[in-house]
């Protein structure tokens, strides 16, 4: 049982490993679906309410239906890490997560899964967080994690780890997108989409933080989510990542959208006045040729929808 | 009336099931999950003489004694969650009852004796309840024992199943239900599980000697109901003495040997209303009626056996009051937030492990300590950080306390209670002695404004590099001692750092009830 899916894994990361080749030209391969509007890199909206900001981003990269195909199993990975009510802005925003349920759902996706593997206990964490009940209303299929579900995936480039347990239903999801919420944190400077990939992962993930740079980029070479949504309606500027005091939390209103996840990240940290270049890990994810970090390299469109 | 008993003890089992299973995050219920610790009249009485004081919680306690004397035991043939548990061990192990065997009745002073020895060494504030009151050894059994293994089984059934490889999707819909319902999110984990095990597994062996050998001999609860139902004021079972055809079949079938030689009149102490006699009576000369009647037993307690338990109580507690433990700086442990003073805590808490039940559904940082803090803190609930840690939105602990040993505090207050003061290792914290960023705790810390702080220094690697490091501390004036860190710490082994009492705030009572 585990063989084959681990097999199968396997094609999928061989794979995954071919693309990486074509370093930085993840724009032409897009273009090569022929979608006029694909030759977007990212898609930054602004607009009050959070539903729209989803569905505006979307669109602007192609609309759903690129995506996620009918029948599709999706994974929908939010950041629920902690006990902390969305006002805090610890976790990702649930109405943002609502709308890509939506979404995916409209598109036909046959199941759209959430989970997380959460810092503090699960179920307090899933309910604070307001992700589980409004995600379910939605339609989605909101889980905690089962430690049977991890399995060891050999991280054939890593430069620190050579393996790692990854969940199975996100590694055999059909389409995997991936909604942080941008924060503040001391180590990474930020925690925006490459960082969120760890709610993904079993084992003593506080080993992660040492050389967290490489291993960050490692584990992010054998996992890509065909979406990176990064929800900054409301960004936790200091005391990241848990935050807890409303005076750190900025609202932007903001939703940063595209399928280049180091992209995303890269445009994720100008929100907090940082230069792409001077993170160690989004440098470390350029020159691995997981994607591009210099913001005047990508075709980035901007809607502003605010009334 | 026989079934109307069994229905009762089976429905009062499962209402002592249900609220086990209530005491959990996010605990919204109707019922207190600690209702039957409150109203256990010993818990009540020994806390009172430990305290001195009254507590307004067990009001209900002193109700449900006060019954006994128009109820007689009711208690125990009714409600008890133990005596049900007894029941069923008895009836299980029906065809290896030694038959022979009839242990005189003398013995049935035991529980007298122990009662006295608990209520002598309450007087002099050490609380002893907790070893022998059922209801506190079921909530303690159930939660560090019984609840683990069932879940534990549980789920390696499950798993057993799921390697299988077929009907994935099914069972995984199941194991979602039963996490939603009755097993625990993440696998628990207690220190002397096995021993409360092994201590209720015994009791249940006794009935290999005699039915409820507990019941008769032994629990001082049970010798409380005893004396005040032997002051009854009601008839209970009433033999009609013309009908009574001297078989004594309801000798021979009644659990607590009650029923005295000429069958017609019976213990008031020992009867716990069992109707089990009325069932059996081929002559149907027994009855149950409340009707008034005053013919108070007479007691076989004799005053030497008072002298001399007290007397072992007192040198038992002198013992214990003079453990090392009561003049050394407790030092390493650590109590959960709203625990009273170290003697007020002890004097109250009851070792029923409400808290840890409550707390392992959040943090997970309570444990039923061994002799961390001495005999006398023996099985009281103590922080192990590096197992769990508290929970910064919860104050769980003190709702499900039922003796007030650990106050119920707001959450605002008890995010301020401050439990101790964390310290690192710096010979294990990797930025520290390897040189090399790691700060986990950091990001764990709770606290609005981070109570682990950072300084960003250049440090000398092994191989004679240099690179800029931050180097974690802990910020005295901020830290709650909630030990997150130390669960947190990637370090393998001892922890890069570690929970402390430092400093440590305790619920100062204001002289109320």
């Amino acid at each position: 049982m585990g063989v084959i899916n681990r097999r199968k894994f396997l094609e999928i990361a061989g794979l995954a490993g071919v693309a990486m080749t074509g370093i930085g030209k993840i724009p032409e391969i897009l273009g090569s679906e022929g979608n006029a509007a694909a030759t977007m890199d990212l898609a930054v909206v602004h607009n009050s309410d959070p539903a729209t900001l989803v569905r505006t981003a979307i669109d602007m990269l192609g609309g759903i239906s690129k995506y996620v195909k009918k029948g599709n199993v999706v994974v929908v990975k939010p950041n629920i890490g902690w006990n902390r009510v969305p006002e805090q802005a610890a976790t990702t925003n649930p109405e943002v997560v609502a709308e890509i349920v939506r979404l995916c759902k409209k598109a036909g996706a046959s199941k759209v899964q959430i989970f997380d593997r959460t810092c503090n206990q699960a179920k307090i964490c899933y309910l604070r967080s307001q992700i589980e009940k409004i995600a379910s209303e939605a339609g989605a299929d909101v889980s905690h994690i089962y430690q049977q579900k991890f399995q060891n995936v050999s991280i054939p480039k890593g430069k620190e780890l050579k393996s790692w347990e990854f969940y199975r239903d996100a590694i055999k999801a059909d389409v995997l997108i991936n909604v942080p919420i941008a924060k503040h944190h001391s180590l990474s400077r930020v925690t925006l989409g490459l960082k969120n990939m760890m709610g993904i992962l079993g084992g003593n993930r506080g080993k992660i933080h040492n050389h967290f740079d490489v291993k960050i980029v490692d584990i992010n070479t054998v996992i890509k989510p065909q979406i990176t949504i990064l929800d900054a309606v409301r960004v936790l500027m200091d005391n990241g990542p848990q935050g807890g005091n409303l005076n750190d939390v900025k609202q932007m209103d903001t939703i940063v959208a595209g399928v280049d996840p180091v992209a995303v990240d890269a445009y994720g940290a100008t929100l907090f006045g940082l230069i792409p270049g001077d993170l160690g890990f989004l440098k470390e994810a350029h020159s691995r040729g997981l994607g591009e970090i210099n913001l005047d390299q990508l075709k980035i469109e901007k809607a502003n929808l605010k009334a | 009336m026989l079934t109307a008993r069994r229905i009762s003890q089976v429905l009062f089992l499962l209402l002592f099931l249900y609220l086990f299973f209530q005491a959990a995050f996010p605990y919204e219920t109707l019922i207190p999950s600690d209702l039957f610790l409150r109203s256990s009249p010993l818990i009540a009485i020994a806390t009172f003489l430990t305290t001195k004081r009254f507590i307004g919680t067990l009001v209900i306690a002193i109700i449900v004694l006060v019954l006994a004397i128009a109820l007689g035991r009711y208690f125990c043939g009714w409600i008890c969650p133990l005596g049900t548990t007894v029941d069923f061990g008895d009836w299980l192990s029906k065809n290896f009852r030694n038959k022979k065997s009839n242990p005189s009745r003398k013995l049935r002073t035991w529980k007298f004796s122990i009662l006295i020895v608990v209520l002598v060494a309450a007087l002099f504030s050490v609380q002893l309840v907790w070893f022998f009151d059922p209801i506190v050894l079921m909530t303690r059994t159930i939660t560090t024992a019984i609840y683990p293994v069932f879940a534990f089984l549980t789920e390696s059934t499950l798993n057993i199943l799921l390697s299988v490889g077929i009907f994935q999707e099914p069972l995984f819909n199941l194991y979602d239900f039963l996490r939603e319902t009755v097993l625990p999110i993440e696998p628990l984990y207690f220190q002397q599980g096995t021993l409360f095990a092994v201590i209720l597994i015994g009791i249940l062996l006794f009935g290999l000697v005699a039915r409820r050998f507990w019941c008769r001999y032994l629990c001082p609860l049970g010798a409380l109901f005893g004396f005040f139902s032997s002051f009854r004021l009601t008839r209970g079972i009433t033999v009609a003495g013309d009908k009574c055809i001297d078989c004594g079949k309801c000798q021979r079938e009644c659990k607590m040997d009650a029923i005295n030689d000429d069958f017609r009149s019976h213990s008031r102490i020992e009867c716990i209303e069992c109707m089990s006699c009325i069932t059996v009576c081929p002559t149907d000369a027994i009855s149950y009626n409340l009707r008034f009647k005053f013919a108070p037993d007479r007691f076989d307690v004799s005053r030497r056996r008072f002298v001399y338990s007290s007397l072992g109580s007192i040198l038992t507690l002198g013992l214990i009051k003079t453990g090392f433990h009561s003049v050394i700086k407790a030092g390493h442990v650590v109590r959960p937030a709203g625990a009273l003073p170290e003697s007020d805590f002890l004097d109250r808490c009851v070792r029923c492990q409400e808290c840890v039940k409550i707390c392992s559904s959040t943090g997970g940082c309570l444990q039923p300590a061994m002799l961390e803090s001495g005999w006398e803190g023996i099985w009281s609930p103590i922080v192990n950080a590096r197992h769990g840690y508290c929970e910064y939105n919860c104050n769980l602990c003190g709702e499900v306390c039922p003796t007030g040993a650990i106050h119920p505090l707001e959450l605002e207050v008890k995010k301020k209670m401050r439990m101790g003061t964390a310290y690192f290792d710096k010979s294990r914290c990797i930025p520290w002695y390897r040189g090399e960023d790691c700060l986990v705790c950091e990001e764990h810390c709770p606290l609005p404004d981070k109570a682990i702080k950072f300084d960003i220094r250049e440090a000398r690697g092994p191989d004679g590099t240099t690179r800029i490091v931050k180097f974690p501390y802990v910020d005295e004036i901020l830290c709650i001692g909630c030990g997150i860190c130390a669960t947190k710490c990637p370090v393998e082994g001892p922890g890069g750092i570690f929970l402390t009492n430092a400093m440590e705030q305790r619920w100062e009572e204001n002289g109320m009830f």
